[in-house]
Order: structure tokens, then C-alpha cells, then sequence
């Protein structure tokens, strides 16, 4: 479609082969990133959209495989490299950021080490100049006194520091594409507005798009241009981030949306959603929110097609049909 | 006039009814040692550090901070698992430290708890019907049947179905557990129920729902929560008073609506600016807060809070400011409101 895509998934299917039978933990999925851009990956757990990010990076753990569709970066199908290839690709071109900086860094090493390593890969230079771009990489996410900070180990540094040097590591190597994968258990405001800043600043400095795993439509709100629902393995509705907030054209987006208590008004009781997410290996035939959607009908005995409901946001819904 | 909270604490009804719980000066402090053979003792955490709260009937009160800053303690001094170093707790009125044995029974009877986890909240081990009827035997001499008849209620009351009595754990999903999480706190009918991050693990799609039950039981049976939530938004649906912690201590007090619309001290804005937007064009104001919270181990002098505050004057570092009322029902320990200090900054 649009030349700039950086990265365009299609019909990804990333399935399970367990002794119980075939769970399709990502089932036919599509979307496209262009350069900069950032893409909200919005579900619950097992919506598979941690798998969706796990598929892009090669990294599908046993007993998963990709078993069909696409995933065309720079106009290369990630699924015809090798590992070795992958390898490369990861960490030079596309990057995990990891949110809890306590366990994404070796406690045995200095800092400037571990930036140090993952510069080699990229530059084979002399180890003075790797350690000239290691103290540019600490600067570039604002440590101060970057060159003292090479020789701390990460116990030495505080949390908000070592967030950082997670960030500088992960931008060694000038990706274009960062992965940050949120954990469900929740840090702290304070440190979450800290990490969701790091990483608008390190977008700002590589031009990088990012892809924001998320189950809080907050974070999809504070910093992304586009937004995918998930649900049970497929993308429900896709749109325009403010689009998405102000129209929501699914049951499901619209009625999460609803039920979430929103710090600015009031109100007497939430809409809440009934039922619980379906469990993969026990999917409903047709539509998979049908059991829990307040406008089900008999329609949604069929699995919804795609249908568009303004450029750009389309939506997996017979109503919008 | 200014009064502190700690003089106007004897009469902090507004309406005139008595608060079913009300803490008074708490303090709890973890003494640190250091050496084995040699074990001296090098410091004191104040891990909550003379806090007074009142929670009312039929009502909810929100602790909210990060996390260190003495939240989870303060619960745990309420439900009896820990003994505050100094201060004391009064429950309708009587003292915790000179609760008789059966008024001691009585009130743990009367305060429960539901955690954040119901993975790891809940025997594996045990059913479901063991699960809920556990503290009910503790604490009640009932027979048998009347057991299973109290079970078969709660499971009801919860929204869980009577069959689901004979089930283990593992057969639940995370909002069905967090529910039989309740049937159990509500077995023994409390009076108060702590409630230490409530939906926090659970989907996004069920917290609706768990809040809800919570909202609509907390009616039925006038039960009082203290709430403990990162989650501010969450806090707003389900509180009637509000207090924000930082380092051990009460910063700031009020209503939920007042407190959201009206913050007066610089953490309490900083929290809520922190806090996600509901909608992309309602971005919020960013306060940047320099460096993190410190160690609660060596706190800085005067308030704790000045080293990270946008408009730390000098006296901050110097004396520690009181919780003071600054309209009614809302206090704030801050010196930029300090009346006192008015012609000083």
C-alpha cells in the first residue's frame, strides 16, 4: 500500500500445537507501521498480541509456529530469513524495550560493558571509540555525568537511571522498529510517565516506530497515532488513535472503553462487560465477542468481515456492515 | 485559625456519626541492624510515621503513593498482623491495645481482606466451599448444614453459582476467583474490608464488573473498605475520602472530587498529572519530579517530600509541615499553605 510502511504484517497466523489440539493464538491479523509511527497493540490477556510481537521478532516459543501470512519488513519477508539472519535483525533493526529495568540488565557487569558489547556487534572499531559512542548513547537519554556512569554496575544506579540505560542499549544499534511490551502488574505513575517519556524522547532522536503492547487504553491515549483492538487472536478494530476514541466502532472497544473509570468525571456505576475473554481452545463459532456482546444477533453465527467505517479505521463487526 | 488534624481527630465526623475505625498518631518503625556476631543496630525504617486516619461506616477510604510509601503497612496494622511501635487504633471507639479477648475475636471477625492476586491468594489445595467457609468456622460455632447453607448464599451473593462449591481454585478465570476472594472476606459479616489493590491483576474487560460488586455490597451491607490502588481513576469511582501518602506520611487528605479538581500539594499534582489520559486530546500538564523517592531509611529533614518538589522553598528543608486543614475536610501537610508562612514565600 503506502511506500514509507516500515513494517506490513498480513494474515499473520501464529498457532499452537498442543496435545490437546490446535489453539490460534494470533488468527489471521493485518496491520502496517510506517517510519515514526506508533502503533498501539490494544488486548487482554491471551488476545495474543504479546504472541503478535513475539511473531515479528521470530521469537515464538515452542510448541508455536508461524504458520501462514506475512511479515514484510523494508520490503523483506521476516519469515523466509534464517536464524542467524533474524538474529541481525534483532537488535539492529528491530528492538525489544523491556519496561522493568531491574531484570533487563546484568547485575555482574559495569554499564559501560554491557553498552559496550551490544556496540561491538554494530562497529568494528577499537575499544576507545566503542566507549566514545557509549558515553554519546548515555547522553543522548539524558544521564548526566555520562562518562563517570560507564563504570557503575546497575545496582549502583537508581531505577529511573537504569530505565534509561535499558533505553540507550536498546537504541545501540539505531533500530527502526522498538517493541515495548508492558507488563500487566503495574509500576508506578511516576515511573511509568518516566519510561513512556524515555522512549518518546529516543523516537524523537531515531525516527523509530514503535509498537506499544498494551492492555490500558491510558497508555494507548497518551502515545500513539494508531491503535488495534485484539480479541481472542484477532484484530477486531483498527483506526486512528483520537478516531478510535471518539467513534469506537466495535461492541468490545466501545464497551472497554466504557468501562474504565476516567479520572475527570463522575459517575454512579461503570457499564461493565459481562462474561470473561473466551479461552482459545474453546472459541464460540462465529464472532468471538457474540457471547458477551449486548447487540448479538444471528449473524454473528458467521465470523464478522472487515469493513471500513471511515478511511483508515475498520472494524470486524456486522453492524458496521 | 489554624488547627491541625491531629487536635481536630476526636471530632472528625463532620456529620456528627462516629468513625467505625479511626488511627491515631500511627507509627511504625522497622528497626535495621547490621553484623552477625556483632548485631547493632545501624537505623530505623518509618515505614509509616504518624499518620491519623478516620474511616466511617458504610464508607471507603483511599490510600494512595507509591509503592514504599507505607500503604500496604498501615493495612496490615489494621487487620492485627502487625503491632504499631507507637499510637493507637480504635475500632467503634475502643482502643486495639485494650481489647479483651473477645472483643479481640469480635474484631478480627469484623475486618477482612481481599488481595491483589487471586492466584496466589487462594489454597490450591483447598475447594472452593473450604475456601469461604474456612474463617466462618473460626469464628462462628455453626453445624454443618448451616455451613453449607452460608456458603451456598455467599457464592450467590457474589455472583458465583452454589455448584461452583465443589470446585478447586485452577477451574476459576482471575475474576471468578477474585469473586469467591470476597464471598470469603464477607463469610464472617465484616464490618471493614482492606482491599489491597482489588483489580489490579485482573482483566481489563472484568474490573468493571469486581469494582461494581464491591460498590453495590459495600450498600447492602454498609460495609467500610480502605482501599489501597494505584490506579486513580479507580480510586475516584470508589472513595469517599482520600488520603495520599508519601514516605510514611499523610501529604494531603480530601474527598475524591475535591482532591481531583483541587490538588494543593505538589505530589498530589504530580500523581495526578502521572496519571493516564482517558481520551488523546485530554493530555494532561506534566510535572516533572527531580530524581526518585528516596530511602526511607535516611529520609530528608524537613519534608521528606522537598528534594523533588518544583517549589521547594527554603524553610522545607528546615521544618516539617503539618497536615493543616485548608477548607473543610481537606488538608494538605505543605508550607505553601501554611497560613503562618503566607507573608514568608
Amino acid at each position: 500500500m503506502t511506500e514509507d510502511a516500515i513494517l506490513r504484517v498480513q494474515d499473520l497466523q501464529t498457532h499452537f500445537f498442543t496435545r490437546t489440539g490446535v489453539v490460534k493464538a494470533v488468527d489471521g491479523i493485518s496491520f502496517e507501521l510506517k517510519r515514526g509511527e506508533t502503533l498501539g497493540i490494544v488486548g487482554e490477556s491471551g488476545s495474543g498480541k504479546s504472541m503478535t510481537a513475539w511473531s515479528i521478532l521470530g521469537m515464538v516459543p515452542h510448541p508455536g509456529r508461524i504458520v501462514g501470512g506475512s511479515i514484510n519488513y523494508l520490503g523483506e519477508n521476516l519469515l523466509e530469513k534464517s536464524r542467524g539472519e533474524m538474529r541481525d535483525i534483532r537488535g539492529s533493526g528491530i528492538c525489544m524495550v523491556m519496561q522493568d529495568p531491574l531484570t533487563s540488565l546484568n547485575p555482574v557487569f559495569t554499564v559501560g560493558d554491557q553498552l559496550v558489547e551490544t556496540l561491538r556487534v554494530e562497529y568494528n572499531e577499537p575499544r576507545r571509540s566503542l566507549r566514545d559512542r557509549a558515553i554519546r548513547l548515555l547522553e543522548n537519554v539524558r544521564i548526566p555525568a555520562a562518562e563517570d556512569r560507564l563504570t557503575n554496575f546497575p545496582h549502583q544506579m537508581s531505577g529511573g537511571m537504569r530505565q534509561r540505560v535499558v533505553g540507550a542499549i536498546s537504541i545501540a544499534r539505531a533500530p527502526n522498529l522498538l517493541i515495548a511490551d508492558e507488563p500487566t502488574t503495574s509500576l508506578d505513575a511516576t515511573i511509568q510517565l518516566q519510561y513512556l517519556r524515555l522512549l518518546k524522547d529516543i523516537q524523537e532522536q531515531t525516527g523509530a516506530a514503535i509498537i506499544f503492547i498494551t492492555h490500558d487504553f491510558g497508555i494507548v491515549a497518551r502515545m500513539c497515532d494508531r491503535v488495534a483492538v485484539m480479541y481472542a487472536g484477532r484484530i477486531v478494530e483498527q483506526s486512528d488513535v483520537e478516531d478510535m476514541f471518539d467513534r469506537p466502532a466495535h461492541p468490545y472497544t466501545e464497551a472497554l472503553l466504557e468501562s474504565v473509570p476516567d479520572l475527570d468525571t463522575d459517575v454512579d456505576m461503570l457499564p461493565s462487560i459481562v462474561g470473561q475473554p473466551p479461552s482459545l481452545d474453546a472459541l464460540p463459532e462465529g464472532c468471538s465477542f457474540a457471547p458477551r456482546c449486548p447487540h448479538a444477533w444471528d449473524r454473528c453465527q458467521v465470523y464478522p468481515l472487515e469493513f471500513t467505517v471511515a478511511p483508515g479505521h475498520v472494524s470486524r463487526c456486522w453492524r458496521v456492515e | 485559625m489554624v488547627t491541625t488534624v491531629a487536635e481536630t481527630a476526636g471530632t472528625a465526623a463532620v456529620n456528627g456519626e462516629h468513625p467505625l475505625v479511626r488511627l491515631e498518631s500511627i507509627r511504625r518503625h522497622f528497626p535495621v541492624f547490621r553484623g552477625n556476631l556483632l548485631r547493632r543496630r545501624t537505623g530505623t525504617v518509618k515505614a509509616v510515621d504518624g499518620i491519623s486516619i478516620s474511616i466511617m461506616p458504610g464508607e471507603t477510604y483511599s490510600l494512595v503513593g507509591e509503592s514504599g510509601c507505607g500503604k500496604t503497612t498501615t493495612s496490615r496494622l489494621l487487620l492485627m498482623a502487625d503491632q504499631p511501635t507507637e499510637g493507637n487504633i480504635y475500632f467503634d471507639d475502643r482502643p486495639m491495645n485494650q481489647f479483651s479477648g473477645a472483643e479481640r475475636r469480635n474484631f478480627k471477625a469484623s475486618v477482612q481482606a481481599v488481595f491483589q492476586d487471586p492466584w496466589s491468594s487462594l489454597n490450591p489445595r483447598m475447594r472452593v466451599d473450604q475456601i469461604v467457609s474456612e474463617p466462618l468456622i473460626t469464628h462462628q460455632r455453626l453445624s454443618r448444614s448451616a455451613v453449607r447453607a452460608q456458603v451456598q448464599e455467599l457464592l450467590q451473593v457474589v455472583g458465583l453459582h452454589p455448584f461452583h462449591a465443589e470446585r478447586y481454585p485452577h477451574e476459576f478465570s482471575g475474576g471468578q476467583r477474585q469473586r469467591i476472594a470476597i464471598a470469603r472476606a464477607l463469610s464472617t459479616r465484616p464490618k471493614l474490608i482492606v482491599l489491597d489493590e482489588p483489580v489490579s491483576a485482573l482483566d481489563v474487560s472484568i474490573r468493571a464488573q469486581i469494582l461494581n460488586l464491591l460498590k453495590e455490597l459495600q450498600s447492602t451491607y454498609e460495609l467500610s473498605y480502605l482501599l489501597i490502588a494505584h490506579n486513580l481513576a479507580t480510586v475516584r469511582y470508589m472513595s469517599h475520602m482520600v488520603g495520599v501518602m508519601y514516605l510514611g506520611k499523610i501529604v494531603e487528605e480530601a474527598p475524591p472530587i475535591e482532591l481531583f479538581t483541587n490538588a494543593q500539594h505538589p505530589y498530589t499534582r504530580a500523581l495526578i498529572s502521572a496519571s493516564l489520559p482517558a481520551h488523546p486530546r485530554r493530555q494532561r500538564e506534566e510535572i516533572v519530579l527531580a530524581g526518585e523517592v528516596p530511602s526511607p531509611l535516611n529520609p530528608p529533614t524537613g519534608c521528606t517530600f522537598h528534594p523533588r518538589c518544583p517549589f521547594v522553598m527554603e524553610r522545607c528543608s528546615l521544618d516539617i509541615p503539618v497536615l493543616t486543614e485548608y477548607t473543610p475536610g481537606h488538608s494538605t501537610a505543605c508550607h505553601l499553605y501554611n497560613e503562618g508562612d503566607a507573608n514568608t514565600c
